[in-house]
């Protein structure tokens, strides 16, 4: 968002744009101090978490240190690898490089684009996911398939093909190097990353202590601790055990959740509602901690720096909730 | 107490038997205890200055020594040695609280008690002699009386001097490298304090909520003094950092039992004495930690119920600008139901917690409210037994009571008793007499029936009165006590009730001279007529049968009558109690069957006719006497 100075005018666009924001993607730098995070306006914003931090930060110090337009639709996945930065939206990765950015450079360094190129129809890219095995990007998106980019070379490796509606949710099973995904069909695929074959597809949906058939089938998260998963949207957010392939417990929460997270021995989980609910293993909820956003799109731990190891959470508001004490919310960053 | 060896009773004696004052005595043996006990530090043990000290109080109960003497020799004792030995002086200090209440000491030894306690607490460290310090206290406690002012906040006065210390600007944070003269520089942290200055010790450094931290102990500075909260400006300060800190605390609840319940018992098999700490240590890394305890927790909200309580209290020497305007008492009624909630959700034994506080808050109230009195004492006078006689009301003669007084009134206690009373003492007579007399005579009563019934006036049947079936009843009853036609067998059957009620007004508008009617043509007339050619048989003439019966006739009757006027009480339908009656009036049989007539006219009314007495007469068998008096 452009600094509002001078017009009426443009201040009131400039406050209503805000007021519609909505934050979908967020990620660390690698040395842990920056978080980069994207809107539905296609902007990436920068935020220099050490500032925000210290003792003696500032309102300033709370808004970003850089903000660019990344693309042109909304921004809806962001990952880093080890000096990159790779943003996804509407069809389109861009990397751009994170010392860069930190200098405040926005020129991306490479756009790829998934599946064929001349398709009138690009489909959007909703979730990517570094598998750190063979250091590939995988890709899920609108074209119900799961892409896989060789990060090295640049160029796509394989396609991943069998869910019948769009990929809301990728995620990576390190040790055994499987590809997890959640789609809209209802289902989530496990796949083999070196057969490039489904080897196993739970349907949630399907399982009565999961399905909510009010809210749907579809699988907005997915995540995975190698022996478990988590995953959750239409149906309640459930854990599973990977090796039996059955849902161990149950969560409680109302609404749908749009990303869940394992920590420590406990789950972090946001989506419908303005908080992030804190449950137990057994499947408790054990708190529910009041943020802001009236919904939550997107949480994130920030495990590359121990000084600024905190949690941040962004959603249907231009304000990202930043927690230092996992119990209450510290401040908030805003664009 | 060590066996004496010094015959004291000995030297008693030979101490009074110099021919000086005592006063100069006295001070003299204060001098020589004083001299005595200034040798003997240092180089005996407690137990002897404590036996020295015995010597001295014994002295003083004998009056050979100043009442002040054993506690300038405690005061003395306890200057001179260290803390570890001035602990069992203290015990015995306390064994003896008893002597220094007594008379004897009481006064002469309070101040220096007092003075020599103070003395021992600024020594003793509040955090490492906790027990120490208490022991001081309670035993002051003891000593003096409940309302001794020395010991009281008179004027609630704060104090100031306690100023919670944190890092308000990055010089002083202790993340960096700085060193000890960061620590004499004023940071009142105490032991616990992570060093930092010891650099072998690496930890990861976490992230600091610095506003979180800033405000929080921003808020100690309200509690100390909380004058501060009625000016406008600092009062809207802390309404904000409290708000963010409240909800700080509302939405990290401590809700782990478990973590709580097992280190709680650790602590208690572990032995561990509880740590009492003076003052907050404000480490902004501590924060965390900090905010997961429940005891902080509490201490802190305490401290805010606390505040609310002085803020909102009547205080004696707060001053008039001290007032709080409406919308602080909103805030601060909705901040303390928020508060006592949060208590409550504090693990463990929340809800006891709470409870207990409300009540500790109350009592503070009532103590209060006692200093604001000019702390009254707590000692109830005796009642003094010489208080003046009230004087009695005289009370009134009985004989006003009972109607010898000049009003012939008795009273019977109640206006209403006595109205009543004086009407009439006699339930029965009042009963009998005449204006309770509510029967109609016949003649009343049956007016407008035999109005009705006369043809000349052409009433219809159905709006004539004896069809009225209340009317009917009423009449029967009339009839069975005023008419000897009632009870006058008859051959007729009437159909109803209103018939038979016809006859009988006939029969009545004929007797009774009143009422003016023609001949009133009947059915039944043969029937009246045979009943009254019955009459007339036994009657010569038709004009004795109304007649009353003479008082000159009822006597000649009762003179013929005699002894036998007992036959002839049944025929007139006398009751066996009336009978009575008369036997009990009267010795003289004549008087008696006069009596009966009488009796009978009285009861009959207007039916004492002749006619009927001479029935009756004929009925009994007195033909005769029948005979006489229709002729007569």
């Amino acid at each position: 968002v452009e600094a509002a100075v001078g017009h009426g005018s443009k201040l009131d666009v400039c406050v209503l744009q805000l007021l519609h924001m909505s934050v979908f993607s967020q990620s660390f730098s690698p040395c842990g101090r920056y978080l980069a995070a994207g809107n539905n306006y296609g902007e990436i914003a920068l935020f220099s978490l050490s500032a925000a931090l210290s003792p003696d930060a500032t309102v300033q110090s709370q808004k970003p240190v850089l903000t660019f337009t990344a693309h042109e639709g909304p921004v809806f996945t962001l990952i880093s690898s080890d000096c990159h930065l790779l943003s996804a939206g509407n069809g389109e990765i861009s990397a751009w490089s994170w010392t860069e950015l930190i200098k405040k450079v926005t020129v991306s360094l490479n756009t790829q684009q998934p599946g064929k190129q001349h398709d009138l129809i690009i489909p959007e890219i909703n979730a990517m996911i570094i598998n750190p095995r063979d250091n590939s990007l995988v890709v899920g998106g609108g074209d119900n398939n799961v892409h896989i980019l060789d990060l090295e070379h640049g160029v796509f490796k394989s396609v991943l093909q069998g869910h019948s509606d769009y990929i809301h949710c990728v995620s990576v099973r390190e040790r055994e190097a499987d590809i997890l995904s959640g789609s809209e069909d209802g289902a989530v695929r496990i796949w083999d990353s070196r057969m490039d074959q489904s080897v196993h597809c739970i349907e949630v949906y399907k399982y009565e202590s999961c399905a909510r058939p009010q809210y749907g089938k579809w699988i907005s998260c997915v995540t995975t601790d190698s022996d478990w998963m988590l995953c959750g949207g239409g149906p309640s957010l459930s854990l599973w055990h990977l090796r039996s392939l059955s849902p161990t417990s149950i969560f409680p929460l109302t609404g749908c959740q749009r990303q869940a997270a394992f920590h420590q021995d406990m789950i972090l989980a946001v989506g419908d509602g303005p908080f992030v609910s804190h449950c137990l293993l057994g499947g408790e909820v054990k708190a529910q901690i009041p943020c802001t956003p009236q919904s939550l799109n997107t949480l994130q731990l920030n495990t590359n720096s121990t000084e600024h190891r905190v949690l941040t959470a962004g959603g249907s508001s231009d304000h990202i909730e930043v927690f230092t004490n996992l119990s209450y919310r510290a401040f908030s960053l805003s664009f | 107490m060590s066996p004496s060896l010094f015959n004291f009773i000995d030297a008693k004696d030979k101490f009074t038997v110099r021919n000086r004052k005592n006063t100069e005595k006295k001070t003299t043996l204060d001098q020589a205890l004083r001299g005595v006990l200034g040798d003997q530090i240092q180089k005996t043990s407690c137990d002897d200055y404590l036996s020295l000290i015995y010597l001295s109080i014994d002295a003083v109960t004998e009056g050979i020594c100043s009442a002040t003497t054993p506690f300038v020799l405690l005061g003395d004792v306890l200057d001179c040695l260290p803390l570890d030995q001035c602990d069992k002086i203290f015990s015995f200090v306390e064994e003896n609280v008893s002597t220094w209440k007594s008379n004897s000491f009481y006064t002469a030894g309070k101040n220096y008690l007092l003075r020599m306690c103070n003395d021992l607490l600024r020594r003793l460290s509040k955090s490492q002699n906790t027990v120490f310090c208490g022991r001081i206290q309670l035993f002051l406690a003891r000593l003096f009386p409940l309302s001794e002012k020395s010991g009281l906040n008179l004027q609630s006065q704060f104090n100031l001097d306690n100023i919670t210390v944190f890092n308000k600007n990055e010089q002083e944070s202790t993340l960096g490298q700085k060193h000890t003269e960061e620590k004499e520089d004023g940071m009142e942290v105490e032991e616990g304090e992570m060093g930092e200055d010891d650099s072998n010790f690496t930890f990861s450094s976490i992230p600091i909520d610095y506003n979180l931290y800033r405000k929080f102990w921003t808020l100690q500075d309200y509690f100390r003094n909380p004058v501060q909260c009625y000016e406008k400006f600092s009062w809207m300060t802390f309404l904000k950092y409290s708000d963010e800190t409240l909800a700080v605390f509302k939405s990290y609840k401590l809700d782990d039992m478990q973590a709580s319940k097992r280190k709680l018992e650790e602590l208690r098999a572990s032995g561990g004495e509880h740590v009492y700490f003076a003052k907050f240590l404000t480490s902004e890394k501590l924060m965390d930690l900090q905010l997961s305890d429940s005891n902080f927790r509490r201490h802190i909200l305490l401290q805010y119920l606390i505040l609310f309580q002085y803020l909102k209290g009547q205080v004696k020497f707060k001053s008039s600008s001290c007032v709080l305007n409406d919308d602080q008492t909103v805030w601060i009624e909705e901040t303390t139901k928020l508060v006592y909630q949060l208590l409550r959700e504090i693990p463990p034994d929340g809800d006891k917690f709470a409870t207990m506080v409300e009540h500790i808050l109350n009592t503070e109230d009532n103590w209060n409210g006692w200093k604001n009195e000019g702390c009254p004492s707590f000692v109830k006078e005796r009642y003094s037994y010489d208080k003046p006689k009230r004087p009695t009301r005289k009370r009134q003669a009985p004989e006003d009571f009972l109607g010898k007084g000049p009003d012939r009134k008795i009273f019977m206690g109640n206006d209403e008793l006595t109205r009543l009373w004086n009407l009439n003492q006699d339930n029965m007579e009042a009963c009998k007499s005449d204006s309770r007399e509510f029967m109609p005579s016949l003649d009343e009563f049956f007016a407008e029936a035999i109005e009705q019934a006369d043809p000349a006036n052409m009433v219809e049947d159905e709006y004539k009165v004896v069809r009225n079936p209340n009317y009917g009843w009423r009449a029967l009853r009339l009839l069975s006590r005023r008419s000897p036609h009632f009870f006058q067998p008859t051959n007729q059957k009437f159909k109803s009730l209103a018939d038979y009620l016809d006859s009988m007004v006939s029969k009545l508008a004929k007797e009774l001279p009143d009422i003016p009617s023609e001949e009133i043509k009947t059915g039944e007339e043969d029937d009246d007529d045979n009943g009254d050619n019955l009459l007339k048989d036994s009657n010569d003439s038709p004009s004795m049968q109304s007649k009353m019966v003479t008082n000159n006739q009822m006597d000649e009757i009762a003179a013929k009558l005699g002894a036998e006027w007992k036959a002839l009480a049944s025929h007139l339908e006398m009751k066996a109690a009336e009978l009575r009656e008369i036997e009990t009036d009267s010795e003289d049989v004549d008087m008696q069957a006069k009596l009966l007539l009488v009796a009978w006219q009285d009861r009959e009314g207007a039916q004492a006719t002749v006619d009927s007495l001479v029935n009756a007469l004929n009925a009994a068998g007195f033909s005769q006497i029948a005979d006489s008096l229709n002729e007569a």
